[in-house]
């Protein structure tokens, strides 16, 4: 079960390091820093695989370096698979699994696996859904057993989807307390066409027993899983292991895929913003001031993947990256500024994110749309394009440090259908993108999309009619919002 | 680098009997002091090609000055300001743009500044580290930016999170005297009142080599990083001056406290209650770490299982040790469910402090812990800033690194016994502080919040 934790009830003043190129006229240098020395090569360890009897894949990739062992099912279904009406129903499937099986209740589950020292975690993205265990190497035999269990056997008893239901619907109303979280709330239904993976108010009360049984079996089969295993594991010892928890699991012949594929609004390419929606959240202590556009050509497995790779990047990857230098570090305006990008297979949700104080929502909304512009009409310099991709690549490899970060790249990489081998082709091809391919990605896809804020309206009101004149501003009450409504409301 | 030890079933057989006990190797590392006062341990692994530096300083916001309440955190933005040999920014230019990254954190006992950089850039950041610890140089613009920054930290953790305040008042209340009654994000007045000069003041008191540990982790060179580190740090002069150090003490307490706070936005009431804790290098830590577990780790821990999943009063309930070098606190909290209310929260919290009191805990419950602890060790030093992380810790709350490779040691041999004598011996209903956390529009009556942190401007 993915628990996201209500409430963060431990606050780390990360001071949310540094950042940018501001050159500061007249300043005298009385040293230099010493240079580096000659770079050495980073390797990225090499995926083997294997198909077992039943279709099931079991990949590994082999790290000893810490007693430790992460394993993955992986199952390419997620909440792109379920209707909007029952939204939620991957995520709920997916906890669902740990609340008891044939032969254990929930509680057992967790205590059998707490035991072990790990815990058990299961959640559904839009293209996927997991189930996991991090174990010390000693435990994993049990920890495997466990983790079939709730696999082959889920109960799905009505009680346990009650109790599941209640804590879902109490998180959510949490949530929508947060105006960041209530800006990608909205978005993925008025920007991206899409629906809240995690749910809403009233699709979650409608999900019954049959609906998470019925998820469950058309879209848990071996032939379309894949158990990835990362850290202090052999592929002998891994497909032993599998055959002996999973060898049960029946292939069962495939359903139809049942994918939505996305229908965001679309975009009006002469202007930079097509629409603006507010959500009023009165006494927020802060406005989100984000920014949507549905990349409706560009996919994950589009080949212009890397160049948007590496464009958000430039534009909102990481702490020198324009938005957070020209939002945070020249005007003191935010904590951070940033933008990502949602990949599905066929294409992408791009989304730039800001929280501001309330008086500066407007002009950070003009700030956002001037670097949106800048990187669609102007070259990316190479002193600039050189560095923002060693950002790129340094997270990359960071985030293959831990096994559960390895075991979640390699994982993505199968729910996409591609190679796992990508992984080590990965920083090649971000260093092969050109400017001139950036500058195309984003003429051709960045503009043109939605600006939604989220904070107490009444403060910013004015400034931004000023700043976005003759621009409709549609205005929606936090409190009256209603995703399955045409217009929103209520 | 020593190899973890491991033994590794034979063959494929799957019998359990053939896995032994996961070993967890023992951190290498090398101490030194050098002349002008400055520690440096440092940890050799060449398994891949970067290295993680920490630069620790014994300040933290304990030592705010007086009226500047969130100036060690203010101060920390600003040390990646310019120096006498850096413009604004540059550490990014030497870590983040080569593939590198950087940050650093401000906490109540101390603050750190590290980053982790491909191994070939160590010279250089070695430099870079030592200078901004000599040569801080700060402009009036670059100041105000960067205060503007720090109020908008505030507003996002802070204001803008249903239970951002919560969090602010369950520090503030639990201290009477000590400095930690303030936070570290402080408050927006004080903020606004900070200066430049309050800025050269604070460097100059607390930044320098006898007040620091310099933890390096990863692939180096042993010798020619010691040359490194004495010919950058090694030049850096010790102050003559002594070191201002908090020497308040917090009294027992010697009645209950309660209060109701409130806030705009808070969807469901939550309910905190404090104990204070004991200093973060006491022997009795072990096994309240231990206690921790079992109350408050996973859906088998008896706080979930009592009020999340049996009575479904509460969203999460936890119970949790705040180390803190001076004394700590121990806090039990919980957020209220559609049906839970505070007062629910408050006797389902402690009825299970009188079940572990009266009645202590399981063998295998104690199992459990220890398991949960060792496995959170392994994984949480599976990289080189994870190990670095690791004896900057055991420097900042053990005042040694070498408490590093004695955790594990510690938490075998807490006893069940252990568990309950630590969960009598610091819990008792007159030490206690209880706290309500509404939201404003349910209690008119209690101030609004922020007002003890200055609200918006």
């Amino acid at each position: 079960m993915m628990k996201t934790k209500s409430v963060d009830l431990r606050i780390l003043l990360l001071g949310f390091t540094f950042l940018c190129a501001s050159v500061l006229s007249g300043f005298a240098q009385t040293e230099t820093p010493p240079a580096a020395s000659a770079p050495k090569t980073v390797t990225v360890p090499a995926v083997q695989e294997k198909k077992l009897s039943n279709g099931l894949t079991v990949a590994v990739v082999q790290r000893e370096s810490s007693p430790l062992v992460t394993v993955q099912l992986l199952v390419k279904a997620g909440a792109s698979a379920e209707p909007d009406d029952k939204a939620g129903l991957a995520n709920l499937t997916a906890d669902m699994l740990t609340k008891g099986t044939k032969t254990r209740s929930a509680t057992q589950i967790a205590e059998d696996m707490e035991f072990l020292g790990g815990s058990i975690e299961s959640g559904a993205g839009w293209n996927s859904s997991f189930v996991s265990v991090t174990v010390t190497p000693d435990k994993l035999e049990k920890a495997m057993g466990i983790l079939a269990d709730v696999v082959l056997n889920p109960a799905f008893k009505q009680e346990e989807l009650d109790l599941l239901k209640s804590q879902t619907l109490d998180e959510l109303t949490y949530n929508l307390k947060q105006p960041s979280f209530i800006a990608n709330y909205v978005a993925s239904k008025y920007s991206f066409g899409e629906h809240p993976a995690g749910g809403t108010p009233s699709s979650i009360p409608s999900i019954t027993t049959a609906d998470v049984l019925n998820f469950h079996s058309q879209n848990y089969r071996s032939p379309d899983s894949v158990l990835v295993f990362t850290g202090d594991i052999t592929l002998d010892r891994a497909a032993a292991l599998v055959d002996h928890a999973f060898g049960s699991w029946k292939p069962v012949s495939s359903a139809n895929s049942s994918a939505l594929i996305g229908n965001g609004a679309a975009s009006n390419e002469n202007k930079v913003v097509s629409r603006i929606l507010v959500i009023g959240l009165p006494n927020s202590g802060q406005a989100a001031v984000n920014y949507y556009d549905h990349l409706s050509q560009v996919g994950r497995t589009s080949t212009v993947f890397y160049p948007a790779t590496v464009g958000n990047t430039v534009l909102g990857g990481g702490y020198s990256a324009r938005l957070n230098e020209e939002i945070r570090i020249k005007r003191g305006l935010s904590y951070g500024a940033g933008s990502s990008i949602g990949w599905r297979a066929g294409f992408g949700n791009f989304a730039t994110s800001v929280q501001t104080k309330n008086p500066s929502a407007a002009e950070v909304a003009e700030l956002t749309i001037a670097e949106l512009k800048r990187l669609a009409e102007t070259a990316v310099a190479s002193d600039e394009l050189i560095p923002r991709k060693s950002t790129l690549t340094g997270n990359f490899g960071r985030r293959l440090e831990t096994t559960n970060g390895l075991a979640a790249a390699v994982g993505e990489l199968y729910s996409f259908g591609i190679s796992p081998n990508e992984l080590n082709s990965y920083v090649s091809n971000v260093n092969a993108v050109t400017d001139a391919q950036i500058r195309d990605f984003a003429s051709k896809n960045l503009l043109g999309g939605d600006l939604i804020i989220v904070g107490d309206y009444s403060v910013f009101k004015d400034d931004l009619a000023k700043r976005f004149p003759g621009m409709k501003i549609d205005v929606i009450k936090a409190d009256d919002l209603d995703l399955s409504k045409p217009d929103l409301r209520k | 680098m020593r190899k973890v030890i491991l033994t590794v079933l034979a063959g494929l057989t799957l019998s359990v009997a053939a896995v032994a006990q996961v070993k967890v190797a023992p951190l290498d590392i090398k101490e030194r002091t050098l002349a002008n006062g400055l520690k440096v341990v440092t940890l050799e692994d060449n398994s891949s090609p970067t290295v993680a530096i920490h630069v620790w300083y014994d300040v933290g916001s304990k030592n705010d000055p007086p009226g500047r309440n969130g100036f060690a955190h203010l101060f920390e933005h600003i040390m990646f300001k310019s120096t006498k040999n850096m413009k604004a920014e540059m550490m990014d230019r030497l870590t983040e743009d080569v593939g590198g990254y950087n940050n650093a954190s401000t906490w109540d006992d101390f603050t750190n500044y590290y980053e982790t950089i491909p191994s070939n850039y160590l010279e250089t950041l070695i430099w870079a580290e030592a200078d901004r610890m000599a040569n801080l140089t700060v402009d009036q613009a670059n100041f105000q930016s960067e205060r503007a920054v720090v109020e908008e930290e505030f507003r996002q953790s802070v204001l803008s999170q249903p239970y951002g305040m919560f969090n602010e008042y369950i520090q503030q209340l639990s201290y009477t005297t000590h400095p930690y009654k303030r936070t570290t994000i402080g408050t927006l007045s004080d903020l606004d009142s900070a200066t430049v000069t309050d800025v050269q003041k604070f460097h100059s008191t607390y930044y320098r080599p006898d007040n620091a540990t310099l933890i390096v982790v990863g692939d180096f060179d042993q010798k020619q990083l010691d040359a490194w580190v004495d010919k950058y740090f090694g030049r850096i002069a010790k102050p003559s001056t002594t070191i201002p150090r908090v020497t308040a003490t917090e009294p027992a307490r010697t009645r209950e406290s309660r209060f109701v706070k409130t806030a705009p936005n808070v969807p469901f009431p939550a309910v905190a209650i404090t104990y204070l804790g004991p200093r973060s290098d006491d022997a009795d830590i072990p096994a309240l770490r231990v206690a921790e577990k079992i109350l408050s780790e996973g859906d088998s821990s008896r706080l979930y299982q009592s009020l999340v999943y049996k009575q479904n009063i509460a969203q999460e309930a936890t119970f949790e040790i705040s180390d803190r070098v001076d004394g700590g606190t121990l806090e039990f909290t919980a957020v209220a469910s559609q049906d839970g209310t505070p007062e629910k929260l408050e006797a389902a919290l402690m009825a299970e402090l009188k079940n572990i009191q009266t009645g202590g805990v399981t063998a295998r419950e104690l199992e459990k812990a220890k398991n949960l602890l060792i496995t959170d060790i392994v994984r949480s030093r599976q990289n080189n800033d994870g190990k670095a992380i690791a004896i900057e810790r055991a420097v900042a709350y053990q005042h040694d690194p070498r408490a590093v490779n004695s955790d594990i040691q510690k938490y075998q041999a807490v006893t069940a016994a252990d568990v309950q004598r630590v969960m009598k011996k610091y819990f008792a209903d007159n030490t206690r502080v209880v706290i309500y956390y509404l939201n404003a529009t349910d209690n008119k009556t209690a101030a609004p919040a922020g007002n003890k942190t200055g609200g918006g401007k």
